[in-house]
């Protein structure tokens, strides 16, 4: 008899095997002051519900990230998005926050907040609609936070975030919220940016757990990380960049094996 | 009339200086855009008033040519707001100054310079109140009325920004604009959008600045109506819903109506030595506050509380 359990799919799986949000760079180059910072010829991320990018410090990691994002602008090249349902657009052409609009959000590696506002404030911003935030509707703030408020209490409690109606947050409660805000927009693409730096164990386990859940549900990941076990706990695809440029793509083991490349770059016992 | 043509004038400006204060707090303390050219929209709002009320031949009377004149000044303004706020959109704060501080001095020269228009510096009469009572004082109170009732919907407006995801949003933008611009916010035309709109309501304070005195002079188009809108709102906490109106009537007026009025001055003081002491006094409170309280009297903005009291604990 056939167990029960290898007939029924498991609702997540049937998501991963969906047509996920996918990334396509090509020829994105970015230079500093003459310095070439990011050049990559072909890209494509999404193919794999989490993938890893690692490489060494200043190796062009959170800038690619940005190109995406649109707040930097290549020099040249393009960047698309596909996404089953949508047109393919090409974000490399949109601004910063129609990047955004489009489901594309990033955590940031440098701790960033809107000073003056409450951790409540930072994650219903997220989740407002336009149209409540036009100048003349006065009378949607109730109705947002009720719309919203499941959704907010349960990513609160899975953070064991408390006192949301208050200021000066820790420097890890700014890392966290900055998480929350992303987890809350539902992307098709979420790009983490050393997302672990700064936590504790037990609150990195819970950012994996979260993320692990958004994938499991048809979300693009793409996790830049220097802790390499979590890369290769959570990854199934990871790239290796160093000098702006993709030195080696694969899977963890396929990247375990080029162990020489990477340890030349990160140093002996990474891999 | 208990009232006299004196006080109601401190009062008109006293007012008039709380809206403008308070439109600056959308920009300035919320928005973080540092318009240092209030004057110059305000003056756009006065003079495009002034010469549309009184160079056109209008097929109709008052008080239909007060309004139609009052909203083409007021769109006027909005239309620099909307060209000045472009111009700035991408600059720094201290770009955002100079900009701002630029266009409210071209606007003055070109008052100044357009004289066929304008009057230049002989300035330019011929306005008059949209009614008539028969009696001046009374016409000025009721002008002053009009415009208590204007401000006091620049304030309930403000004060319901503060609780609703618009206001969040203007904060947001302030604080951090690419971070909001990475969560989908689209920065740049909602400042632009609130820019005009505040640019437009200064140029209708103008127009009905205009109404007031009924003559027109390029020499209200100096810096000292910026200068007494930012002093008054960073006195009383640019951040806060009532910082404009606390900051403006313990600067402006205190010094305009409580010392002018009450405290007996030598006569020949009122043209040169009044309005440089009261430079003076406002340059004192901004340094004065500026030092042992730098987010102004009221202090911080509290979205804490705020959020407690709509949300619940
Ligand atoms: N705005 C900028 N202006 C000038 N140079 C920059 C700028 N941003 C990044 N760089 C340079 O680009 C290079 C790549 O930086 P990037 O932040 O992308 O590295 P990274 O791979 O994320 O490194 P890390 O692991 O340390 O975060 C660095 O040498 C950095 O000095
Ligand atoms: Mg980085």
């Amino acid at each position: 008899m056939v167990p029960e359990s290898t007939t029924t799919v498991r609702p997540e799986l049937a998501a991963r095997t969906a047509p996920r949000p996918r990334l396509t760079l090509a020829n994105v180059v970015k230079s500093f002051a003459g310095r070439t910072v990011v050049d990559v010829e072909d890209l494509s991320l999404g193919n794999h519900p989490i993938e890893g990018l690692i490489g060494p410090n200043g190796a062009g990691k959170t800038t690619l990230m940005r190109l995406i994002m649109g707040s930097l602008k290549a020099d040249s090249g393009q960047i698309r998005l596909e996404r089953a349902g949508h047109r393919d657009v090409v974000l490399s052409r949109l601004h910063a926050h129609k990047i955004a609009q489009c489901g594309v959000v990033k955590t940031n590696q440098v701790i960033t907040d809107f000073d003056g506002l409450t951790i409540l404030d930072s994650l219903l911003l997220s989740v407002t609609p336009e149209r409540r935030e036009f100048p003349l509707h006065l009378m949607g703030e109730r109705a947002t936070y009720e719309e919203h408020r499941a959704e907010i209490e349960r990513q609160l409690d899975h953070f064991g975030l408390e006192n949301t109606r208050r200021l000066a947050l820790s420097a890890g409660e700014k890392k966290l919220v900055d998480i929350i805000r992303c987890l809350l927009l539902k992307p098709a693409v979420l790009l983490l940016d050393e997302p672990t730096a700064g936590l504790p164990g037990e609150v990195t386990q819970k950012v994996m757990d979260a993320v692990d859940d958004l994938a499991g549900n048809g979300t693009t990941v793409v996790i830049i990380e220097h802790d390499l076990d979590v890369i290769w706990n959570l990854c199934t695809q990871v790239t290796f960049m160093a000098e702006g440029r993709v030195m080696l793509r694969g899977e963890p083991s396929e990247i375990r094996e080029h162990s020489t490349v990477v340890e030349s770059y990160l140093g002996q016992g990474h891999v | 009339m208990v009232l006299d043509t004196f006080l109601i004038s401190g009062l008109f400006h006293v007012v008039m200086l709380i809206g403008l204060a308070l439109l600056l707090h959308l920009q300035l303390g919320l928005s973080r855009i540092a318009n240092f050219g209030v004057v110059g929209f305000w003056g756009v709002g006065l003079y495009a008033f002034g010469v549309l009320y009184v160079r056109v031949d209008w097929p109709f009377g008052d008080p239909i040519q007060f309004v139609v004149c009052a909203a083409l000044a007021t769109v006027a303004a909005g239309l620099c707001g909307l060209l000045v706020g472009w111009l700035i959109a991408d600059l720094d704060v201290d770009g955002v100054m100079v900009g701002t501080l630029g266009f409210a001095t071209a606007v003055a020269l070109l008052a100044t310079t357009e004289q066929d228009l304008t009057g230049g510096a002989l300035g330019m009469g011929g306005l008059r109140f949209p009614y008539d009572t028969g009696d001046v004082a009374v016409n000025e109170l009721i002008w002053l009325l009009v415009l208590v009732a204007l401000v006091a919907g620049i304030l309930a407006y403000v004060w319901l920004v503060h609780r609703n995801p618009y206001g969040r949003l203007l904060i947001a933008i302030g604080s951090n604009e690419p971070l909001a611009k990475s969560l989908g916010k689209p920065a740049t035309r909602t400042k632009l959008g609130l820019f005009t709109v505040t640019s437009a309501l200064m140029g209708l304070l103008g127009a009905m600045y205009g109404v007031m005195v009924r003559f027109l002079e390029v020499s209200s188009l100096g810096i000292e109506l910026t200068l007494a809108a930012v002093v008054g709102l960073v006195v009383g906490g640019s951040v806060r819903v009532l910082g404009a109106v606390v900051g403006v009537l313990l600067t402006v007026g205190v010094f305009d109506i409580v010392i002018q009025s009450y405290i007996p001055l030598p006569a020949d003081w009122y043209t040169q030595t009044i309005p440089l002491l009261r430079e003076v006094m406002f340059g004192l409170a901004l340094i004065l506050v500026l030092v042992f309280r730098p987010l102004g009297l009221l202090g911080h903005m509290r979205r804490d509380r705020l959020m407690k009291r709509i949300h619940g604990a």
